[in-house]
């Protein structure tokens, strides 16, 4: 056990390092075959407000023969103790050291904690290349939705886990046991693991590259390596096992609160949108499951609100009738409700006024784009009355402030849609005027985050605005948007380039992510920590150009880098909504019992889970 | 309303916990016992309880008491058992007591707390020498430290008269410490000022930053005891 004494009196925050809390689980070590570290590549804050960790922490200690322990980013502060100290990365439970343990996964949940991961196998004491640890040392595995273009850290993480891991981490904890541990050395166990569906083990593929930077091939090295690694999801979401003993923080977290999964999957199929593709299908929970998940989650853990997570859980098909028998069963416990977003109609906004017992004080809606051209080529379904009746709907109920999150740098965007995002704002703070609110309190938000094209999505091949471009925007709307009652909170575009080269980055990134990680780069997700110097540096000692990542324009008939990793949705139809969003057409989404083709269903062999059911979409006349 | 003094300890992980937060594990953990809490009346309602005196991060306390209302009699014994079947690791209760409705808000029956200080030192240190160094500081008129207010201007407080006890021993490289100070609404005088000025007007030669304090006991007004 990692002595700490020393050093936490020493640092902010020590109650991040000392785990102990309720629901924890610490197993016997000797007595368990084989050994997870769940590893958070950000401080512990961020981790515990992860779902994603909790049911999979629940997943690998329900069985016998299993434990998960946790391991988060430690902060710089710590980390500085920890090194002077000597002092490996360990876990919470246990306060091992991380590498101890069989198997290490790592959440990639965005591409800026990249740094993150390298710095905490070095941290860790594991050789940061896979090529270059032996046997005896962990296996490291990495899922989550950067895994859906997993290149830029091939060369480091032995294998990932594309899609959902509640299954596919039974099959690799069964095979770990299978092949007799650690004895088995890591080529004999990567060998065997390849043939589980979903898995993906980047040395077992060989890229080549164009002169013009471009990939030229993507191979496997053998005849029983995949071409195409296609994601897990699960089937019969209403079974699938739910943490209702989830870890309960002695520290303020980001999200401080019980997470009920209403459903899993959004098909509105906003084109800009990655976790609508990586997640489908739509499968919904029945109001049962979820009544009795929500009683026992308010048992087992004392937090004060459920908050319905999902998505969209306005979409969820009987979210009006959970919503209130969930109000019902908890009056009298002092446990409150939540939603975690609106969507941008009036319904959503007279549900959260009957459940939001705390009135926080502003309510956020995402239009998007500032015109309905350009929000049919996003495909996001909402139109101009659509946001006026939900804002007017707010105002009425008592809400002060408003918040709109818009995206600039969308594919095809121009003048006239930037200037859409400064009169919807003023139409909306008008809108605030005339239902009286007192003018000291009236407030419209107006938050601008700088698109970034991801992978398996329509918008995949668009090449992101320039810097330049993105910095005049945002002085474009800050002059714009300049008026008593008007705020504007805008991204810093230098972050958003960055996370563009690595979201679309190829295996050369590698050595641009080691470069980054020895010259200091860590939590790039924190202004306080982000350097773009650094990285700029990263990328000179590398001769790669960020640039050549973030800007290319891709045809259709180009090798994307990503292109041995399947998200269940066909190249076609990702060519077919491009098509659509260049000429503004929208599609709608498969909830409402049409299918536009995407591919998913029959590829995954899987359909659409509503109400706890499955449904058939019917089939458009011809299916692309 | 029915009211209880609860006697618990902090220690271990749970040291490390914040005020602010701690208040917040109670609250869960009261909520998992199933206790019939008294909500407080508003939007946001919360189980009411209070605490005798925060304690600050990484500071253990082995005697802290909270008082708690609940909206029916309970045997005070069961209102402990159910409260420490839920508390996370390093809290445990000790025992619970009624209290009379008319007492006085816990708070503001605190006067003095008891500390154990754990001191590292730089060079060895004869009994003599360790005892000599604490008459010095008990000898002292005045004993002036520097606060910072919250507006950040600094201000003199003299804590001697806040010093009711102050004892040690040598234990091998380190020096232990027990010391009784005043605690509470009347004002706090912390072991760190005391170590402070033990080190700079007495010349105890102590190793800066490796302070274990832990608060082993709180003195309540009329001395109620507790089971």
């Amino acid at each position: 056990m990692i002595n700490l004494e020393k050093i936490l009196p020493r640092v902010q925050k020590p109650a991040r390092y000392v785990g102990g809390e309720w629901n924890m689980v610490r197993k016997d070590w000797d007595k368990t075959p084989v050994k997870m570290a769940f590893a958070f590549p950000d401080v512990y804050e961020v981790g515990m407000s992860h779902l994603g960790l909790q049911i999979l922490y629940h997943v690998v200690n329900s069985r016998p023969d299993t434990l998960m322990e946790r391991a988060f980013a430690p902060w710089v502060d710590m980390e500085a103790e920890m090194r002077k100290a000597g002092l490996p990365l360990f876990t919470l439970e246990s306060r091992r050291p991380v590498k101890d343990f069989d198997l290490i996964g790592f959440t990639l949940q965005y591409e800026m904690s990249f740094s993150n991961v390298l710095n905490m196998l070095d941290l860790a004491g594991i050789p940061l290349r896979a090529a270059d640890r032996g046997n005896g040392g962990p296996l490291i595995c990495a899922g989550g939705p950067c895994a859906f273009n997993p290149e830029p850290l091939a060369d480091f993480i032995d294998f990932f886990v594309l899609g959902e891991g509640e299954e596919v981490l039974h099959d690799l904890l069964d095979l770990y046991r299978d092949c007799g541990g650690r004895t088995a050395g890591r080529a004999e166990f990567l060998r065997r693991a390849v043939r589980i569906p979903g898995i993906y083990v980047p040395s077992f593929y060989r890229v080549t590259y164009r002169e013009d930077g471009g990939i030229g091939s993507i191979h496997p090295l053998t005849a029983d390596v995949p071409e195409l690694v296609t994601k897990r999801v699960v089937r019969g979401f209403d079974r699938a096992p739910f943490p209702t003993r989830p870890l309960v923080p002695s520290l303020g977290v980001v999200h401080d609160r019980a997470m009920l999964e209403v459903q899993r999957g959004c098909t509105r199929g906003c084109r800009f949108c990655q976790a609508g593709v990586i997640y489908r299908p739509v499968r919904e929970k029945s109001p049962a499951t979820l009544r009795a998940q929500a009683a026992d989650l308010v048992r087992q853990t004392g937090f004060d609100e459920i908050s319905l997570v999902s998505l969209s859980t306005a979409d969820y098909s009987r979210v009006d009738e959970l919503v209130h028998t969930l109000l019902d069963q908890f009056a009298g416990l002092g446990v409150s409700v939540s939603l975690p977003s609106l969507r941008v109609d009036a319904f959503s906004v007279a549900l959260a006024r009957e459940i939001q017992r705390v009135r926080r004080s502003s309510l956020t809606f995402a239009p998007e784009a500032g015109t309905q051209r350009l929000r049919d080529v996003i495909n996001k379904g909402v139109t101009e009355e659509d946001l006026m009746a939900a804002v007017s709907t707010a105002f009425g109920a008592g809400w002060p402030a408003i918040k709109l999150y818009f995206m600039i740098g969308l594919p095809t965007e121009t003048d006239d849609d930037l200037a859409g995002i400064a009169r919807l704002a003023r139409r909306v703070l008008a809108e605030g005027r005339c239902q009286k609110v007192p003018r000291g309190r009236l407030k419209v938000t107006v938050s601008a985050s700088s698109f970034v094209p991801k992978p398996h999505t329509a918008f995949q091949w668009e090449p992101q605005d320039r810097l330049a471009e993105l910095r005049g925007k945002q002085a474009y709307l800050r002059d714009a948007l300049k008026e008593k009652g008007l705020v504007f909170h805008w991204h810093e575009p230098e972050v958003s380039f960055l996370e563009a080269a690595l979201s679309r980055g190829d295996r050369r990134l590698g050595m641009v992510l080691e470069e980054a990680q020895r010259l200091g780069c860590r939590f790039d997700g924190w202004s306080e920590c982000f350097s773009f110097d650094r990285w700029r540096e990263a990328f000179r000692r590398t001769g790669l150009e960020p640039a050549r990542y973030a800007y290319r324009r891709y045809n259709y008939d180009d090798i994307l880098p990503w292109d041995h990793i399947g998200a269940g949705v066909s190249k076609a139809y990702l060519i077919k909504e491009h098509r659509r969003a260049m000429s503004g057409r929208p599609t709608p989404d498969c909830r409402a019992g049409k299918c536009p083709g995407c591919g998913l269903c029959p590829t995954l062999e899987i359909k659409p889970e509503i109400d706890g059911r499955e449904i058939n979409a019917p089939l458009p006349d011809q299916v692309q | 309303m029915p009211r209880y003094r609860i006697k618990f300890s902090k220690q271990g992980a749970a040291r490390f916990i914040s005020h602010l937060d701690l208040v917040r594990t109670f609250e869960r953990a009261m909520r998992r016992a199933g206790l019939p809490l008294v909500f407080s009346q508003g939007f946001n309602p919360h189980p009411r309880f209070s605490f005798a005196a925060p304690l600050p991060v990484g500071v253990a306390g082995e005697q802290e008491y909270l008082d708690l209302e609940l909206v029916e009699a309970w045997p005070a014994d069961a209102v402990a058992r159910r409260l420490a079947a839920c508390l996370p690791e390093g809290l445990t209760v000790a025992g619970a007591c009624p209290v009379p409705g008319h007492a006085p808000a816990l708070m503001a029956s605190v006067q003095r707390a008891d500390y154990r200080v754990h001191v590292q030192l730089k060079e060895a240190l004869t009994p003599e020498q360790l005892d000599e160094c604490l008459h010095c500081l008990l000898s002292l008129p005045e004993v002036t430290v520097i606060r910072k207010t919250r507006e950040g201007k600094e201000k003199f407080y003299d804590i001697r008269p806040g010093i009711f006890n102050l004892t040690g021993r040598i234990d091998g490289p380190e020096v232990l410490l027990a010391m009784t100070l005043q605690a509470g609404s009347g004002g706090n005088v912390r072991p760190e000022e005391v170590i402070a000025a033990l080190a700079g007007k007495c010349g105890l030669p102590v190793l800066p930053g490796a302070l274990e304090i832990v608060r082993t006991g709180l003195l309540l007004a009329g001395d109620e005891t507790i089971a």
